[in-house]
């Protein structure tokens, strides 16, 4: 686990490592020979006939482990997964992109993967929400659906054949996201759910989880209704600007989007999964104990999280039993 | 240094106004402030401080030199900072460099006084050892390892926390010398002196963004910001240097304003530094 850079004190870093031994202790109980580190063995059976994968070489008629991280084994495919790696797209995966370019009929957006994803033009909703095909005219308009350096969230469609990414927003839901903040934690701490939006309706927050390691958290915005006339959007549109310059987001809600900024903090800071269950609990851990929203980035939040987050995996796992 | 869309500008402007920052900071707080002394043991001194993202080294060397002609009982001090490639993406190659120098003449105007040597934060006749023929040249090297904003706070707070880590060799000088001769020296491996670092005064960064002005700014509020005013305080309350950045003018009312306020700040700065840099001495002596 990477070297917390937090000032602990003694007794915060007896009761971390505490938290942090029982938490492994609880995980171990399945494979613990998965994971491993740059040139340990392998255990493999030899007299299947192997494919060996990404992170595995062949050393001395042993098969060696490459980087650090937990083998994986599909039928015959031996290979190591490294934790901290850029983010692995899977086709149906929700993710959350700042765009980068804007060139002909299609958006280049950057995710944290090797190469930048495409958002199609003809991906995208009209905003009259009318099914045609899409004009010069729409060409030249991209600008007014994104622009440069503008945060959206989009779901992926299918790899290309160079090996980069195309994506669609097609849904109401997906779309440019505003009023709000982006964090940047590492991908695998978001797992697959059913779940990637999440509407915090005591809060009035949408939360969107991408896999690949953006988490934006803003003002919840209602899904667009897709039989607006375009006329009344215009006009619209050229009234916001200066009205946002009026209108900030009001106090309470900002207060509620930075406690559960900093609760995803803590949350990366530990290496922990983060779903929103978990992030819901963390925040009502901070409230519980009355403790400033700054301080949540503290130390003494930090141990109370991982001990909290230990007596739950030792209670669920005590349940299963 | 990534963008940020209009609705991120506006939510970190809306924020600075409402008094409630991205990371829930108030306007005049700092970031968690972490410092580790003795990082590089083959020099005299040396720390490391981390202000959130921000991450720099300091390091102090001492060889033993002449003084110059004009200043016969003072020794040298050079301060000199480089931005390492890996801090961020725009410091690949040459990138760093202007940043470099920019920070590197900033602490020099804080930290060291002017070209006679008056009023230097730190004492340069402690470094002396004969004077006028042998006196200690002191190089303080900054390293930033990664820039999240606020880069000179973090470099004065880690050259700070180095000078008083740093130990100087006592020296022993041979008595029978005539005037015209170099002394012989003889440099102790076992003794050495600490450096009295009360008096080196820290630099406290304001940022103006919108009509208000914050404290220790990420790199994401930087990009927002009209100006920056760096102002150095010392213990006592004296203004050390002043460095503006930014091509905005700023009404002198409103340095004047911020000047006061730094003076404020500082009194807490100070006090935490010195606790952070006194726990971090002690437990690298444990270790």
């Amino acid at each position: 686990m990477r070297g917390l850079q937090l000032p602990l004190s003694q007794t915060q870093r007896i009761r971390l490592q505490r938290a942090l031994e029982k938490l492994q202790s609880l995980s171990c109980k399945a494979n613990s020979d998965a994971s491993v580190t740059v040139a340990d063995t392998i255990p493999v059976n030899y007299e299947a006939a192997l494919l060996k994968g990404h992170g595995t070489t062949d050393l001395n008629g042993d098969l060696v482990a490459t980087v650090c991280g937990v083998v994986e084994r599909i039928n015959k495919l031996v290979y190591v997964r490294a934790l901290r790696a850029r983010y692995k797209p899977e086709v149906g995966d929700i993710v959350v992109g700042r765009v980068v370019e804007v060139s002909q009929k299609r958006w280049r957006l950057e995710i944290n993967f090797s190469l930048d994803a495409i958002l199609m033009l003809s991906s995208m909703n009209m905003p009259d929400g009318i099914q045609r095909r899409r004009t010069a005219l729409d060409e030249l308009n991209m600008r007014g659906i994104f622009e440069e350096n503008d945060v959206v969230c989009a779901e992926v469609r299918n790899f290309q054949h160079d090996g980069s990414l195309q994506l669609q927003a097609r849904s109401q839901k997906y779309g440019k996201l505003e009023k709000g903040q982006l964090l940047i934690v590492d991908p695998y701490l978001v797992k697959k759910s059913k779940q990637h939006f999440h509407h915090l309706e005591q809060f009035g927050i949408d939360l969107v989880l991408g896999r690949n390691g953006f988490i934006w958290v803003g003002e919840h915005v209602e899904a667009r209704d897709s039989m607006v006339v375009d006329q009344a959007n215009s006009s619209e549109q050229s009234m916001v600007p200066e009205e946002k310059n009026k209108t900030h987001t009001p106090l309470e809600m900002r207060q509620n989007i930075c406690r559960i900024a900093n609760a995803v903090r803590v949350l990366s800071t530990l290496g922990f999964s983060i779903d929103a269950d978990l992030i819901l609990e963390t925040v009502e851990l901070s409230s519980t104990v009355k403790i400033d929203i700054h301080d949540m980035l503290g130390s003494e939040f930090h141990v109370l999280v991982a001990e909290r987050e230990a007596e739950r995996r030792s209670l669920v796992g005590k349940r299963k039993r | 240094m990534v963008g940020l869309s209009v609705g991120e500008k506006h939510f970190i402007q809306g924020g600075i106004a409402q008094d409630l920052r991205s990371d829930g900071r108030k306007r005049l707080t700092y970031r968690p402030i972490y410092v580790e002394t003795g990082v590089i043991p083959q020099a005299h001194g040396s720390a490391r401080v981390r202000l959130g993202a921000t991450d720099v080294i300091a390091s102090v060397k001492a060889e033993l030199g002449k003084p110059s002609a004009l200043q016969p009982d003072k020794g040298k001090i050079a301060i000199y900072v480089d931005c390492s490639p890996t801090a961020a993406p725009m410091f690949e190659g040459r990138g760093g460099e202007e940043l470099s120098t920019e920070l590197s003449v900033a602490l020099q105007r804080c930290l060291l006084g002017g070209k006679s040597g008056a009023g230097a934060g730190i004492d340069p006749t402690s470094l002396v050892v004969v004077e006028g023929k042998v006196c200690w040249d002191l190089y303080i090297d900054g390293l930033v390892i990664s820039s999240d904003g606020n880069l000179l706070d973090a470099l004065a707070a880690a050259i700070k926390a180095a000078l008083s880590n740093t130990g100087i060799p006592k020296v022993d000088v041979a008595v029978e010398t005539r005037s015209d001769e170099q002394p012989e020296v003889n440099i102790s491996d076992e003794e050495f002196l600490q450096f009295d670092t009360s008096g080196i005064p820290v630099i406290v960064t304001l940022t103006k963004v919108g009509r208000h002005y914050i404290v220790d700014a990420t790199s994401e509020e930087e990009s927002q910001m009209s100006s920056a005013v760096s102002i150095s305080v010392n213990r006592k309350g004296h203004i050390c240097g002043l460095t503006k950045r930014g091509g905005v003018g700023l009404d002198p009312s409103i340095i004047l304003d911020m000047i006061s306020v730094a003076k404020h700040v500082s009194e807490q700065l100070i006090n935490k530094l010195d606790s952070e840099i006194a726990a971090a001495e002690a437990s690298e002596e444990e270790s």
